[in-house]
């Protein structure tokens, strides 16, 4: 047991039961080790990712991931403001898809309350849901692919992630932290001009995506960067607990939306992506696909787009309409006492679990009874996804580390909270 | 299989099964629920329950193991009452590899020792960090400014836990 500082930040000193991580010495330097500083202010690391890397020649031999530099204390935060002024947080530490953190914190409080929205409300959810799903991809691959030496990457990614950004904006009034899935509902429902760009967009989006895959699929420094870079077998990806694109990656078709379905998932008609390449170029594949599969979501989404309320009808968990606070003396206490006390939730804990861009983020809740929580923990996919990294990045070459980052697509903000 | 004896609390939360065993059995109760299937470790948390004050727990530190059959999809919350200062249970890092970092972001938020873990450091916090700032006397906002001048009074080595 030892905690001061120049301690050793050992990650898997010794085999776990279930993998095989093969250390083997005497490569080009007879076995010297060469220990790397990298990061944590690396353009490529995607944030403030510092990474101690050992090397034979140019060959990576251990990685150990040095995280916390981003820790904004969110889950401390939490348990000092009241349930409705929570959203705001959550929107901050996925910070490349709000609404879907927004989505888990609304469902777990609202499965504690026990209360079940309107269809219009749930299927906003899932067009916020997808269109987040498409800007944290679209920043991915246009980050990644400048990386890698795709410089036009960025600037056609950027294009349709600014259109997203537009329609977060027309539908909250934010570009990111929109904030605009809450518990009960939503903040407001869609205006035609929303569901005007919507209509756009989908139908302009496929295309988009075939052009991506025309400067990256057959691209031969893409496919030569990344084609059996970074491989992580399918029992690999199991035991380190991966999720999303980086399971799906390694062929193993496991997507919560359709695996364990939530606000209305069940009803749309998608295909889970899966490659079974198990490297940096099936990841890149199953993202495309993932794109293409999104768009589709939207369009049903859209198509089938329920009229009706998008909040619950209840006066304790929801302010009442502005109208109301002229005649009616109830009205007032009820929006005296939400934005004072705000409201209870019944004692006990919640576990729901959401499909992000990069896996499982789940939220866990536990409810004393008061109007705060008493313990919010965020399950962040990247936070488990990293700790994959040494298992992809070992005996690749350091240049390969970039990749192998840039496709494993951590966001630091997850990781550390 | 997990036998019966281990359990000695069972029960249904807003849909999510849960048992409690006792914080000296988790490493059994988990070795058993890996081997009927449970093989994903979802995540690894606490809850420090000082002055609930409505309900009486039996130790301070709850802590919180989610589990998932891939297969079935079913999902189970482990539950391990700790007390003590600070508090030790046993590390599950060699049935779950990905519990190194959960417990190493336990020990770090709650102080909450891991026994048998290859490697028990701060992983979100500063390594010179004082105090385990998700327990629930810790306040919030009472840390001080990097690089003010009460901050190197407030940077004192800690104490070896």
């Amino acid at each position: 047991m030892a905690d001061a500082a120049g301690e050793s930040l050992t990650v898997m000193t010794t085999e776990p039961e279930g993998m095989n991580i093969t250390q083997s010495g005497g490569g080009a330097f007879g076995g010297e080790l060469l220990t790397v500083n990298f990061g944590p202010h690396h353009p490529s690391t995607h944030g403030v990712l510092r990474l101690v890397v050992d090397l034979d020649g140019e060959q990576v031999k251990r990685v150990q991931p040095v995280i916390g530099y981003l820790h904004t204390g969110i889950e401390k935060q939490m348990e000092a403001l009241r349930w409705q002024q929570g959203v705001v947080v959550t929107d901050r530490h996925d910070y490349l898809s709000p609404p879907i953190n927004n989505l888990a914190y609304a469902l777990a409080v609202e499965r504690l309350l026990g209360v079940e929205v309107p269809p219009r409300a749930k299927a906003l959810r899932v067009i916020m849901s997808e269109l987040s799903r498409l800007t944290s991809h679209l920043v991915w691959m246009g980050t990644s692919g400048l990386e890698l030496g795709a410089m036009s990457m960025l600037m056609y990614c950027f294009r349709e992630r600014d259109t997203i950004a537009d329609m977060n904006e027309e539908i909250s009034g934010f570009r990111m932290h929109t904030s605009y899935i809450r518990p009960g509902g939503v903040f407001a429902d869609a205006t035609p001009r929303f569901l005007e760009m919507l209509d756009t967009f989908t139908h302009k989006m496929p295309g988009n995506v075939d052009e991506y895959e025309a400067l990256l699929t057959d691209n031969p420094i893409w496919r030569r960067r990344t084609i059996g870079i970074g491989r992580l077998s399918p029992e690999d990806a199991k035991v380190l607990g991966a999720t999303g694109p980086m399971l799906r990656g390694s062929g193993v078709a496991w997507d919560l939306r359709r695996s364990m379905p939530y606000s209305g998932y069940e009803d749309y008609d998608f295909e889970i992506a899966t490659s079974d390449l198990c490297d940096c170029y099936g990841r890149y594949l199953v993202r495309i696909k993932e794109m293409r599969e999104s768009v589709k979501i939207l369009r049903q989404a859209l198509d089938r787009l329920p009229d009706g309320p998008v909040n619950v009808d209840d006066r304790k968990m929801l302010p009442p309409p502005r109208e109301e606070l002229e005649t009616s003396m109830e009205a007032v206490i009820h929006h005296f006492k939400l934005f004072t006390e705000g409201y209870s939730v019944p004692p006990g804990d919640v576990y729901v679990a959401v499909e992000s861009g990069r896996g499982e983020n789940g939220c866990y809740i536990a409810s004393d009874g008061t109007h705060k929580p008493r313990r919010v923990k965020f399950r962040a996919a990247s936070f488990v996804n990293l700790q994959a990294l040494e298992r992809m990045a070992l005996n690749h070459y350091l240049a390969d580390m970039i990749a192998i980052i840039g496709t494993a697509d951590t966001v630091m903000g997850d990781v550390d909270r | 299989m997990i036998p019966d004896t281990l359990i000695v609390d069972r029960g249904v939360t807003a849909g999510d099964a849960w048992l409690t065993v006792d914080s000296s059995n988790v490493h059994e109760a988990l070795a058993g629920l890996k081997a009927d299937g449970y093989t994903l470790l979802v995540f690894i948390t606490c809850v420090d329950h000082l002055a609930d004050p409505f309900r009486t727990w039996p130790a301070r530190y709850e802590l919180l193991y989610q589990l998932r059959n891939m297969e079935t999809k079913e999902q189970v919350r482990v539950r391990a009452f700790v007390d003590g200062d600070p508090p030790h249970v046993d590390s599950v890092w060699d049935l779950f590899p990905p519990a190194n970092w959960d417990e190493r972001e336990t020990y770090d938020f709650f102080g909450v020792i891991f026994d048998n873990h290859p490697d028990l450091t701060r992983i979100l916090m500063p390594d010179d960090w004082v105090g385990h700032p998700l327990r629930r006397d810790y306040p919030v906002g009472g840390e001080v400014v990097e690089f003010s001048e009460e901050h190197a009074l407030w940077q004192t080595p800690p104490e070896k836990a």
